[in-house]
């Protein structure tokens, strides 16, 4: 015979279909954008990883001076390899934006037509995708390259480019001003100007790790820079265009399962709050049916039942709508950062072990101890309605404070099991918040950092030292070390050199001061008078430089000196420079002298990208948070009144209004509330700080400030208060319904 | 004999605080006996009871039921002991409000390998009208009637009623008094019933009367009457 206890597993749902339907949803929800995260993840990952080989991604690329000749391409090949011209031009075009232009590829770096034709006629262009979304450009549509108008005929992904860095050494792409296209060979040759001279390579046989593909790559520049001037040397497994959106598709994948895991830990401790509840208010039958020869184990599943079944359901719901819904918005949310070849959803079976089962045993454990536990009483204690743990608990003696406020604490401390769950689930939904509402103003705030600090409007930077008639102009020099800190990644950091009494670089470096910016110094915990080692891009020659100070100077990791002081560290002549400061822009310097020009909008790049990719996200955490915090509000302060519903009557009976119950009942639950926003606010702070530093230490190139702007907190707090009376105001008509009869009708 | 307990003794609370209530309890029951458990409140009645359902522990002694040993029994055992031998009746119902009178009764019935057939126990009940209602739509009678079909339906070999009409108006208990002893009658089972209402003791088999945890007297009926017939 089938337990007839089951049959009342549906109506305890219909009874209370509010909240379980509340709950259900937020898990399903959670479980579906988190699988379809994963599942989105997982065949990006997949389809980027057989790009490499299904477009035949170069093992890196070099940028000559000027257009070898075939005899030196055939001594290079002598090194196992084959090398193929990847020329390029770059053109303006709409939103002050620059088009990079390939010819069309056809053996490395293969193009990938997402949408519409390939270019056929010179005037016709195909455009990649992402940078065509970001400045609102259609197939069909005419569009201005470098003052020639060309027709889009299709909407491409190059596999070298998946993330659209400009320049290699860039912290962060820009697809809204950045963005590569191709032509037909003819279309291609009508250009004049500047020709990149780049030249991609394929090994004949690929070293399998990185550590072989750099030695490859070093013993191959060796022989290059003997023959050629060489200008860019990108090896692949360097090359951020190619690595940093395989990267980043990874990266996501253990965010999202921390972020499940916490919400379903919360989610099973409400269940379980909830089940004592009903425990407690279900204690006679309890104790009967104990007493009548049903096991513990026939009873604790009985309640374990609904919440592991509606974990169940959530799961395979929340599958079905991430493999439908969630994995397309996923997917949407990698092609609006990425310029992603076309993808294929693969089954991922891992997800749902990750999204499900695990869910699924959490619930049953976190529910299957806390009920265990209740149900180690004996049958008479259930009998008794006794289900205290400590016997004949005294009361805690109160301060004369008044009726109400006693009354409130009273309840305060006969819940405290539940608000603890509260406290935790609302420090969770804090620290989700955080993230959603400081990045904007993070963003905002390095961006408005980086403006103020700015050296010069126009800052170039030259492959020479290029003489201008600009008199306002002022010289500098730079150029760029890779960290060596065992414990990160080598990352970039430009060495500045500047003039004595700079008129653009208050408070110039002294002669022999060393100076860093204090991005890097926080980065890398570094303070004045340690001494930092840095080491040459491509050779092994190492400097070691004693910090004198901490400039204040958010808009990359870099170090200052002398101009003088440079020009002796780095073995160059006397007077040397390869830049110019200006704040207007200067004209009489040949483009093909410039190698890039620093201005307003490339320091604003790493804001504006990250705010274009990531703001819908950033809304998704508030929503989320939002959700969790009703979720929470609703299903602990609902318990509350519960557990109280015969003293509610009791109290209808004596006299009391609503107003005053709601006062005594409700409004404990919102002290507590209130409690919890202003303990976990702060603690929420330093859980953030404690997650960001790491993390921009770690996969962050360059440095973004940790910064909360103030008035987030008293919103933060603002926005759960709102949302916990919004839940009491439902919970209040619940209240007011709760009849005087019960108090009459069941007091035993 | 059918139940046989031996110098039972029960005691709450540690040093000053310690309270006896039960100072070696001994009696015995036959089979298909009523046996009313008399006796004031704080006499120890329901504790006694509590033991033998073995839903609560005695300090001391010893308690048979056909010839099982109950201290021999870990809690296991006991559930066990419970599922196959009781049926419990309390003066609150304890029904599970979300199920019908039928669902509430195969409650019980499946905590049995033969129990009574449902559709005509829900007609010895006069539940049969009633048994697609939920609790809450009946009156107290009829929940303790559904109580009693719960305990009943796994043809227990002792029942156990534990103030069965203190919750009751006269007319409605001496219905569900009858019903008890019709059962007694069909089925053949030792019912042992806790009460402090001293009329009951007219339709028992034997009388146990309790004061301050030490039995007063303990006689057989030689001629009992029927429960319908019972005034006070």
């Amino acid at each position: 015979m089938k337990n007839p206890l089951y049959k009342r597993l549906f109506r305890e749902l219909k009874s209370d279909f509010g909240k379980y339907i509340a709950i259900f949803l937020f898990l399903m929800l959670t479980i579906g954008f988190v699988s379809g995260a994963l599942v989105a993840g997982s065949s990006m990952i997949t389809t980027y990883n057989e790009t490499f080989h299904k477009y035949q991604i170069e093992d890196g690329n070099f940028e000559l001076s000027q257009k070898v000749d075939q005899k030196l391409i055939n001594r290079l090949e002598k090194e196992k390899l084959t090398i193929y011209n990847n020329f390029y031009k770059e053109k303006s075009s709409i939103n002050n934006s620059t088009i990079r232009i390939f010819e069309n590829r056809e053996k490395i770096n293969k193009v990938c037509l997402m949408d519409g034709k390939m270019p056929k006629k010179v005037n016709e262009i195909g455009i990649d995708r992402m940078y065509a979304q970001n400045n609102k450009i259609s197939i069909r549509d005419n569009i201005k390259v470098g003052g020639k108008t060309l027709k889009v005929t299709g909407l491409i992904a190059l596999p070298d480019y998946s993330a659209l860095f400009s320049n290699n050494n860039d912290s962060m792409f820009d697809a809204v001003k950045f963005g590569t296209a191709i032509m037909t060979k003819e279309g291609f040759c009508q250009w004049s100007g500047k020709t990149h001279y780049s030249y991609s390579w394929i090994y004949d046989k690929t070293p399998s790790s990185e550590t072989g593909k750099k030695k490859r790559s070093d013993k191959f520049l060796k022989v290059l820079v003997q023959h050629a001037v060489v200008e860019n040397y990108i090896p692949e497994y360097a090359n951020q265009a190619i690595h940093f959106t395989g990267d980043d598709l990874g990266g996501d994948r253990s965010m999202y399962i921390v972020l499940l895991y916490i919400l379903i830990v919360i989610i099973a401790f409400m269940f379980a709050v909830t089940t004592n509840n009903t425990i407690s208010k279900e204690s006679g039958v309890i104790g009967t049916l104990r007493a009548s020869g049903y096991t513990k184990g026939e009873i604790i599943r009985h309640y374990m039942l609904l919440p592991t079944m509606l974990t169940v359901f959530a799961g395979i719901l929340g599958n079905i709508t991430g493999y439908t819904f969630f994995k397309n918005f996923i997917a949407n949310l990698y092609y609006s950062s990425y310029s992603l070849t076309t993808y294929h959803t693969r089954w991922n079976g891992n997800a749902f072990i990750l999204t499900t089962v695990i869910p699924f045993f959490i619930v049953l454990a976190i529910n299957y101890l806390t009920i265990r536990r209740k149900m180690s009483l004996s049958p008479i204690r259930f009998l008794r309605h006794d289900l205290s743990n400590h016997r004949k608990q005294k009361a805690v003696p109160l301060p004369r404070f008044k009726f109400f406020t006693r009354f409130r604490i009273r309840i305060m401390l006969q819940n405290l099991p539940g608000y603890l769950t509260l406290l935790i689930g609302v420090c969770f939904a804090n620290v989700l918040l955080l993230f959603g509402m400081m990045m904007t103003p993070l963003l905002n705030h390095y961006k408005e950092e980086i403006l103020k600090n700015q050296m010069a409007a126009y800052q170039y930077i030259l492959k020479a030292p290029i003489k201008t008639n600009n008199k306002k102009a002022e010289k500098y020099a730079v150029t760029s070390l890779q960290t060596t800190f065992q414990q990160y990644d080598s990352e970039e950091i430009s060495i500045y050199g500047i003039t004595s009494k700079s008129r653009y670089v208050k408070n110039s470096p002294k002669k022999n001061e060393v100076e860093i910016s204090d991005g890097f110094a926080d980065k890398y915990n570094i303070k004045k008078g340690d001494i930092i080692t840095l080491k040459e891009k491509y050779k092994n020659k190492e400097y070691h430089l004693k910090v004198t100070k901490i400039r204040n100077y958010p808009a990359s990791l870099c170090v200052f000196m002398n101009l003088k002081k440079f020009n002796q560290t780095f073995d160059q002549k006397k007077g040397y420079y390869n830049g110019w400061f200006s704040n207007k822009k200067i004209k009489d310097i040949d483009e093909q002298w410039i190698q890039t020009t620093i201005t307003k909008s490339t320091l604003t790049k790493t804001t504006r990208q990250l705010e274009h990719s990531m703001g819908s996200v950033f809304y998704l955490f508030h929503v989320v948070s939002a959700a969790l915090y009703m979720i929470l509000f609703f299903v602990l302060a609902k318990v509350v009144l519960e557990k109280n519903i015969l003293s509610i009557s009791m109290v209808k009976i004596l006299g009391y209004e609503n107003k005053e119950i709601r006062r005594l009942y409700l409004r404990a639950t919102a002290i507590a509330v209130a409690i919890s926003m202003i303990v976990t606010i702060p603690t929420s702070y330093v859980i953030m700080k404690a997650i960001y530093i790491p993390m921009m230490r770690n996969a962050f190139a360059g440095w973004l400030t940790f910064y909360v702007k103030p008035s987030i907190y008293p919103q933060m707090f603002l926005l759960g208060m709102i949302c916990y009376f919004v839940i009491e105001f439902v919970l209040y008509h619940k209240m007011k319904k709760i009849p005087m009869t019960d108090a009459l009708k069941n007091v035993e | 004999m059918f139940l046989h307990i031996s110098n039972l003794k029960k005691s709450f609370g540690t040093g000053d605080n310690c309270t006896e209530v039960l100072k070696g309890i001994h009696f015995e029951a036959e089979r298909g006996e009523i046996c009313v458990l008399l006796g004031p409140s704080g006499s120890g009645k329901s504790t006694l009871l509590n033991i033998i359902g073995g839903i609560d522990h005695a300090d001391s002694g010893n308690i048979s039921i056909n010839g099982e040993k109950m201290e021999e029994m870990n809690e296991k055992n006991l559930t066990i002991y419970r599922r196959k031998h009781l049926g419990y009746i309390f003066q609150m119902y304890n029904l599970i409000p979300n199920l019908t009178v039928k669902e509430n009764i195969e409650v019980g019935a499946y905590l049995s390998k033969k129990p009574l057939e449902i559709a005509p126990l829900l007609k010895t009940l006069g539940l049969y009208e009633h048994k697609d209602k939920f609790p809450s739509q009946l009156s107290g009678g009829q929940q303790q009637r559904t109580a009693i079909g719960r305990a009943i339906v796994k043809n227990p070999d002792i029942l156990l009623c534990d103030e069965p009409t203190g919750a009751l108006d006269y007319q409605t208990s001496k219905e569900i008094l009858t019903l008890i002893e019709d059962i007694n009658l069909k089925f053949h089972n030792t019912v042992l019933m806790v009460t402090h209402n001293d009329a009951l003791k007219a339709m028992a088999d034997r009388v146990i009367r309790l004061r301050d945890g030490s039995i007063l007297e303990d006689y057989k009926n030689e001629k009992r009457i029927r429960a319908m017939e019972l005034e006070w």
